[in-house]
């Protein structure tokens, strides 16, 4: 998967923004959002995006794989993710 | 896991993924919290081919500001927005695609990752010129079709050609860009806003979009020719509602009601991440201001975008829009500028 055509990414140091370019529509990120949205690339799906994201956070109570799954499904419901 | 709080970063614990909020335009993101623009709205010369009645930057033949920046200028300054990590730009002008290097910076951008809008007059869309367009992968290509028909579009587009524009609007269709399409509205052509929304969906735009004329530019020597009357205004608006349901989910027709002044309170509030940068480098902070807050020549981005935040704050640009209140013909001022 990967960010849509008109979507692009940027670091902040409040965490990201998300701004799709066709709506012109923005989306401001927090740190562990914007940690999401960094490991999104070709070829990688959401169950290896919370693989990686658990390699790098604790995740004893399975928070966080429920959590960046959710705001995956979010994303691609918003257009702003495609395979 | 407030939206509110995604740009606090100490109100998001560490390792909880927060969704984005919700949708907001620029301003409300908070201009002040991101480290550069995130779109620049650049107008690469001042020349055009055309003469329009109604032109806010005064644009025309021969109307090249006599200094505007050299090609290892402009590169420059696409330089640093790349570097900076800018991602939406757009080229207007004048008309942009008469400037020498119209391609060559098209191409930078492109290639650099940026995703980039030209907003042309629609004259200059040869079958050669949509194929470059399309091969360097612009974001769009906005083009004004200020009329559903020949008599309104060429009395508003002095020299221009409505026929002209709509072969150029298919021809990028055809060779796959996207097409938006820009509508000034006017006393003589408020009545054709529904051929208009049709012919541009007829046309293969993804979306169309008006908003009220302005007083400036041109438009203060031709402003009796030009303004409707509110009562026209209202018609305007009302089909435009109807046209945004009607073609709901085939394109996207928008458009803003608010008058200028209402506009420009909300942006003293809120600011866009939006830099309007001029032929000659410098930077204003909204078109409908006079006001500079730097120059490319001498200022680096990070500088611009700084005196960018302090420029909102300043007490000139909120004494200016407050009396455009009572004299709304502050605005016929607007290129006699007032550096921040």
């Amino acid at each position: 998967m990967k960010l849509a055509k008109y979507t692009k990414f940027r670091e902040e140091k409040f965490g990201g923004v998300l701004f799709e370019t066709r709506s012109e529509k923005v989306y401001s990120l927090n740190p562990t959002a914007a940690a999401v949205v960094r490991e999104i690339a070709p070829g990688v799906d959401e169950q290896q995006v919370v693989e990686r994201l658990k390699a790098r956070f604790r995740d004893a109570d399975s928070a966080l794989e429920r959590e960046a799954l959710t705001f995956l499904a979010d994303l691609r419901q918003k257009g702003l993710l495609e395979d | 896991m407030t939206p509110g709080a995604a740009t606090d970063p100490a109100a998001a614990p560490a390792q909880q993924p927060a969704p984005p909020a919700q949708p907001a335009p620029p301003a409300e993101t908070g201009s002040s919290d991101l480290r550069a623009p995130l779109y620049v709205a650049w107008q690469v010369t001042n020349e055009c081919n055309l003469a329009c009645l109604h032109c806010i930057e005064e644009s025309g033949p021969g109307k090249a500001f006599r200094d505007e920046l050299s090609e290892r200028e402009a590169f420059a300054v696409l330089e640093q927005l790349m570097d900076s990590e800018v991602p939406y730009l757009s080229f207007s002008g004048g008309e942009p695609m008469v400037h020498p290097r119209f391609f060559e910076m098209a191409q930078y951008v492109c290639e650099r990752d940026g995703q980039l809008k030209i907003e042309t007059n629609g004259h200059y869309l040869t079958p050669e010129s949509c194929g470059r367009l399309a091969k360097l992968g612009v974001k769009a290509v906005q083009v004004s079709m200020d009329g559903a028909s020949r008599e309104t579009f060429n009395r508003m587009r002095v020299r221009g050609d409505f026929d002209l524009a709509v072969a150029g609007i298919r021809r990028l269709h055809e060779a796959g860009v996207p097409v938006e399409i820009n509508y000034s509205p006017t006393k003589f052509n408020v009545h054709e806003i529904a051929a208009a929304v049709d012919l541009a969906h007829e046309l293969g735009a993804y979306s169309f979009y008006t908003g009220r004329t302005m007083y400036t530019g041109n438009a203060v020597k031709t402003w009796h020719l030009l303004t409707p009357s509110e009562d026209q205004y209202g018609a305007y608006f009302a089909t435009l509602h109807e046209k945004t349901e009607e073609y709901r989910g085939r394109m996207r027709v928008y458009f803003h009601e608010m008058g200028l002044l209402e506009e420009l309170r909300f942006r003293l509030q809120h600011p866009a991440a939006l830099l309007i940068v001029l032929p000659n480098g410098l930077v204003k902070l909204i078109n409908a201001l006079p006001f500079v807050c730097g120059d490319f020549r001498r200022d680096s981005l990070s500088e611009i975008w700084a005196n960018f935040q302090r420029g909102w704050q300043d007490p000139r640009v909120r004494c200016f829009i407050e009396e455009l209140a009572t004299d709304s013909h502050k605005t016929a001022s607007l290129h006699q500028w007032v550096y921040l």
